[in-house]
């Protein structure tokens, strides 16, 4: 009877490790689905009370990705009767164009980056699977294809946990959520229509020129990376700093100091400027979706933290920061 | 008309065979500034940037003075308009993860509050409930997914209340 039990505990063991591979390998499927796969859709990407569909084109030519978004509900500052021309950002590899409307302008700005939705996940796991465990959920449909929902979820308090669906067929990102610790949904994007491309036409890679309107580059911003005499003492359990730099915010005299800390998924940014004449020191703390933000004065410097992260995070953070030495800004 | 003066940059229409579309950009009028915003494009698109000014000043220079530089892909492959060599074979690998509103941070600006600036009557601290630093989380989202994401949205763009 007991070696029965055993066999019987051994059994559901492996089947419940099993079952955790098979997320894994999912997730893992996925990542490589987003970058290699050809398709076009609708998403709507919601957090808090933003909400907002984007059109998605994406193409994998021979190595080549190519990306065109299109926001399609571009309710944005505009300023006379006429509608703005929807924002257009065509990314290439790690290019990014975006083509936004400003005023009677067409502002092209140029960035450096990865990939964007749906491809979020790395191809690499093995920082995930540090942080987080991941089962099978259960299958539904979305966007008309069935899905295959896989629970992620944080170790620990200082971080969120996520949901994601994926194709059963095809293994794309289907749906993803942010939840926090009671299952509440802070952050969620899904796509509501989706079709394979079959055509290895590239003409949509191309913008759509107005020559009632002028276009402009948008100049580079310079972005030093530094190091400076911050220090935070003691970072939440996994975070490690993975950039330092000068931000240069119009509007304002000096750079801002702008640390990023990251466990791999979730990351936070801790902005550091001294409170110059003028300016209102901003104390306190608040959540905006899936952002939190907390602020607090030391010894007249602004510290700010931001990240999509638990409040108790980006709270850590701020009181951690500290100075190496005296200096004349601080008298 | 467009459509031609399009495919002469993309290097799909001879030179040769382009005479009045040259003759009408250097004319100047809309063609003459449709055939800037290609070029500003194309060359964005292509990753030959430079800032604006000098872009704009160096198209229209050349449409000044030097028409050989009119079909400058003409040699090329379709695909180069939209294709710089370098890129190839890249990223279909990635070694970071990217959070949700990262991963949509270039297609739209993930906040909803707006900064308030210039409040200079009483510098008592406030909750920042009230005055949420829209240019931070801007930076934050740009920046969070890679150190190395060199990139920052302006923080004069404003949207929603």
């Amino acid at each position: 009877m007991l070696r029965f039990i055993g066999a019987l505990f051994l059994s559901l063991l492996s089947i419940s490790s099993l079952a955790a591979d098979d997320a894994w390998l999912n997730l893992q499927k996925s990542a490589y689905a987003a970058r290699e796969l050809n398709y076009q859709g609708v998403f709507v990407y919601q957090n808090g009370k933003q909400k907002s569909s984007v059109q998605i084109t994406h193409m994998n030519n021979a190595g080549r990705e190519m990306t065109r978004n299109v926001v399609l509900d571009n309710n944005t500052q505009a300023s006379s009767s006429q509608a703005n021309q929807p924002r257009e950002v065509y990314s290439q590899g790690n290019d990014i164009v975006i083509m936004r409307q400003n005023n009677q302008k067409m502002v092209i700005e140029k960035r450096r980056g990865q990939n964007l939705f749906p491809a979020m996940l790395p191809t690499d796991l093995r920082a995930i699977k540090a942080s987080y465990s991941a089962t099978l959920g259960a299958k539904e449909y979305i966007a008309g294809r069935e899905a295959q929902m896989i629970d992620l979820v944080s170790n620990d308090a200082l971080r969120y946990s996520y949901k994601i669906w994926t194709d059963t067929e095809y293994g794309l990102l289907l749906k993803m959520t942010l939840v926090d610790s009671k299952n509440k949904t802070l952050e969620q994007i899904e796509f509501t229509q989706l079709s394979t491309l079959n055509s290895q036409d590239v003409n949509w890679f191309q913008p759509k020129i107005d020559v009632s309107k002028s276009y402009e580059m948008q100049d580079k911003t310079a972005v030093n990376h530094v190091d400076s005499d911050w220090i935070v003492a003691e970072l939440p359990v996994g975070y490690v700093k993975v950039d330092h730099r000068a931000l240069v915010v119009p509007g304002k005299a000096t750079p801002v100091d702008q640390m990023i800390f990251s466990d791999g998924i979730s990351s936070v940014s801790l902005f550091i400027e001294p409170l110059n004449k003028g300016m209102r020191p901003k104390t306190g703390r608040m959540g905006i979706g899936s952002t939190n933000v907390c602020a607090h004065v030391m010894d007249g410097y602004q510290i700010t933290v931001v990240g999509e992260v638990p409040p108790a995070t980006v709270m850590q953070i701020a009181k951690a920061v500290s100075f190496k030495k005296q200096t004349a800004a601080n008298k | 008309m467009k459509d031609q003066l399009s495919a002469l940059i993309d290097g799909e229409l001879e030179i040769d065979s382009a005479d009045h579309l040259i003759a009408s950009a250097k004319a100047g009028g809309e063609l003459k500034q449709c055939w800037a915003h290609y070029h500003l494009i194309g060359d964005a698109m292509r990753g030959e940037m430079n800032t604006h000014h000098s872009l704009s000043s160096r198209v229209m220079g050349a449409l000044e003075n030097e028409p050989i530089v009119f079909a400058p892909n003409r040699l090329q492959e379709r695909t180069d308009m939209v294709s710089a060599p370098e890129t190839r074979l890249t990223a279909t690998r990635s070694g970071k993860f990217w959070s949700i509103a990262a991963s949509v941070a270039a297609v739209m600006f993930v906040g909803v509050m707006v900064l308030q600036l210039n409040q200079t009557e009483e510098l008592m601290p406030v909750e920042i409930a009230q005055s949420v630093p829209t240019e931070y989380l801007q930076a934050h989202q740009a920046a969070a997914p890679n150190g190395a994401a060199y990139y920052i949205q302006t923080a004069s763009f404003t949207e929603s209340k």
